[in-house]
């Protein structure tokens, strides 16, 4: 029971920390927004806002079912919780997706990420973990790309965090078979949230 | 700080500088030239038509951005709002940059 407290405890406050990070980057990227009117700016402040908030869901079901000793009544807010955050990072990824695609002047449809689809409260599965890891791949790609092109530390720091962020969910796919891995996936997303941080610092800082 | 109408992009933000990056860069040329700019300089670093860079120049002076100086020959330079709001612009800018969006 305590190893099973740690073991959770110890994630969810990993989210709350990486939901601090996520905030702390939606609020620069709203004010960016707010300066230029670039509608990029608004789709990472969207993103990160989404982002902040899955993981702030999914840390506070966490705490509570850990504080409920784990009672068979609290036990389905770890699906509800894993659900919201899964929706959240997805519609959040998908619309970074987005948002490179329409940076590349290619825009199409929409993002068609939010598809109207019944919920079904789900706890953390490959699947979901799959279509995560994709749409990561993705935004580590181009975020490579900008960094291949501008060569910044910035650049870096965002490429390293998006690819740690990927690497993280790598680790939850296997902890779906191996639940050892859990740790490993959770710091791998904290990291991913502190070279964000990392980076949001160095851009203030500077003048 | 730029009221928003005033940043209306264009159609087709692939091709035409949006006002707000025109904006951008009239002040940044100022900037470069030390703070004190001459209206052919501006022309010339901001890539602007003569017709074009006389409207600019009076939309960013009634923003308080930047001011006029000089009687034979004009010279423009940034306000202290100007200043600060070139700094804000630079970390915006570093901030998109780095996740690879252009502004």
């Amino acid at each position: 029971m305590v190893a099973r407290f740690f073991f959770f405890g110890f994630g969810s406050i990993m989210e709350f920390v990486a939901f601090v990070i996520a905030i702390a980057i939606a609020n620069q990227a709203l004010k960016g927004y707010h300066l230029s009117k670039e509608k990029t700016l608004l789709y990472l402040n969207i993103s990160f806002v989404l982002i902040g908030t899955g993981l702030l869901v999914d840390g506070l079901s966490t705490l509570i079912v850990l504080l409920a000793h784990a009672r068979r009544l609290f036990l389905a807010l770890f699906g509800i919780g894993y659900t919201i955050n899964f929706l959240a990072q997805v519609v959040a990824y998908g619309l970074l997706v987005f948002a490179y695609i329409h940076q590349a002047r290619s825009v199409g449809g929409g993002p068609a990420l939010a598809a109207a689809m019944p919920i079904l409260f789900f706890e953390r599965n490959a699947v979901s973990e799959l279509i995560l890891i994709f749409l990561l791949v993705y935004i580590a790609t181009q975020t490579g790309i900008n960094y291949s092109i501008n060569k910044g530390t910035n650049a870096l720091l965002v490429f390293g965090a998006f690819a740690s962020l990927a690497v993280a969910h790598g680790f939850f796919l296997i902890y779906t078979v191996a639940p050892i891995f859990f740790p490993f996936a959770q710091i791998a997303q904290l990291f991913g949230f502190i070279l964000l941080l990392a980076m949001l610092l160095r851009v203030n800082r500077s003048r | 700080m730029i009221p928003e109408k005033q940043v209306e992009q264009t159609k087709t933000t692939t091709k035409y500088r949006s006002q707000f990056r025109i904006y951008v860069d009239v002040m940044q040329v100022i900037q470069r030239e030390g703070n004190q700019a001459k209206p052919t300089r501006i022309l010339y670093g901001a890539n602007l038509s003569h017709d074009r860079l006389v409207k600019y120049l009076d939309e960013l002076k009634g923003l308080g951005v930047i001011q006029e100086s000089g009687t034979d020959e004009k010279l423009y330079s940034l306000t202290q709002k100007g200043i600060e709001f070139m700094n804000n612009f630079r970390r915006v800018e570093s901030f998109a940059s780095a996740f690879g969006f252009k502004i």
